[in-house]
């Protein structure tokens, strides 16, 4: 696993739920998207376990629906439950990435 | 949408798979619907969604490495560990619905055989119940011992790139016959044991067909 993927993992989750908070998709769209911000790197199978696993936790849910092209889909939606944890994640994540940036990337001048 | 319409739906699309994607994607179905204790409603959804992106994937040249990676065992494994897994409650009427129906046709089958024979040749109507659950057990074990040795034999030869399937068919077919001379012999060499009781053609017919109608009954009653 390269080093992208393995720093990617941890945050994957917290992606996927904004993704889905900014309008519903399917698995299909959502692993577009990733791609289009810029995740490329992820695999497009990697995030059906995660779509699983996030039903699992009901931070989203998935409901069968006509798609644009026609056929039916399976959109995902963020429930209550997801939107808070998608909060939390985004504190967590500033909290992290502010000093993370600072030691790599400022050359940790302070110390 | 209920498990069979997603099944015929996913029969239908997969037709649309080049060969390549179709014998990987095949694989990948096959070895987690052998995982029979996953919910079978949310085991076909996620396979109709790794379907519908195959198939967009496939339309801009994309095939079914490019999108679910190389290890598609690890692949699989990591999708059957976030499925639900099926209630208790759902497989006990599957199962008790196989035994009963066995048992109606096996009886069904005895009455009528009675029937017919017995103005040829002197029928044995006497039924030693210890001998019979004994049999009943070894005749069980045999077909559950089989099942699971298949179902084994049939993950073996997955995800795999050259597929020599012989191998496999002399496997089972050994197996079955082993299980089937094994029973034959518990049925010649078994003493009759225990009490025993007049069990007629007729009543052989009557009670196989209860148990059949009521099971018939039953499936209607859950239709809707």
């Amino acid at each position: 696993m390269s080093i992208r993927s393995q720093l990617l993992k941890g945050i994957l989750d917290g992606c996927v739920l904004a993704v889905i908070e900014k309008e519903p998709v399917y698995g299909y769209e959502l692993s577009q998207k990733l791609f289009q911000i810029g995740l490329a790197d992820v695999s497009e199978g990697t995030i059906y376990p995660i779509l699983l696993r996030l039903q699992k936790n009901r931070l989203i849910r998935g409901e069968m629906q006509p798609s644009e092209s026609g056929p039916n889909r399976k959109y995902y939606f963020l429930t209550e439950e997801g939107k808070k944890a998608l909060q939390l994640i985004t504190e967590e994540w500033t909290q992290l990435s502010k000093p993370v940036n600072e030691l790599l990337i400022g050359g940790g001048s302070q110390l | 949408m209920n498990v069979k319409a997603l099944v015929e739906e996913n029969n239908r699309k997969r037709e649309l798979l080049t060969p390549e994607n179709e014998a990987y994607y095949s694989d990948l179905l096959i070895y987690i619907r052998l995982k029979f204790r996953l919910s079978e409603l949310h085991t076909e959804e996620i396979l109709m969604e790794l379907l519908d992106h195959l198939l967009e994937g496939q339309q801009i040249g994309k095939t079914g490495k490019d999108i679910f990676g190389d290890d598609l065992k690890g692949y699989a494994d990591e999708i059957i560990e976030q499925l639900p897994k099926s209630k208790k409650r759902e497989l006990f009427p599957f199962i008790s619905g196989i035994v009963a129906n066995i048992v109606g046709w096996l009886l069904i089958i005895r009455g009528f055989l009675f029937l017919v024979l017995s103005p040829f040749t002197a029928v044995n109507s006497t039924v030693y119940p210890v001998t019979v659950i004994v049999i009943a057990f070894v005749i069980a074990t045999f077909v559950i011992v089989t099942i699971i040795y298949i179902l084994k034999l049939i993950e073996g030869t997955l995800f795999k790139e050259k597929q020599s399937k012989w191998k496999e068919i002399m496997k089972a077919g050994l197996i079955g016959a082993i299980g089937m001379a094994l029973i034959l012999l518990t049925v010649k060499f078994l003493p009759k044991i225990g009490p025993s009781f007049e069990f007629s053609w007729w009543a052989s017919l009557l009670t196989g067909a209860v148990i059949l109608a009521s099971i018939y009954v039953r499936k209607q009653m859950n239709k809707d």
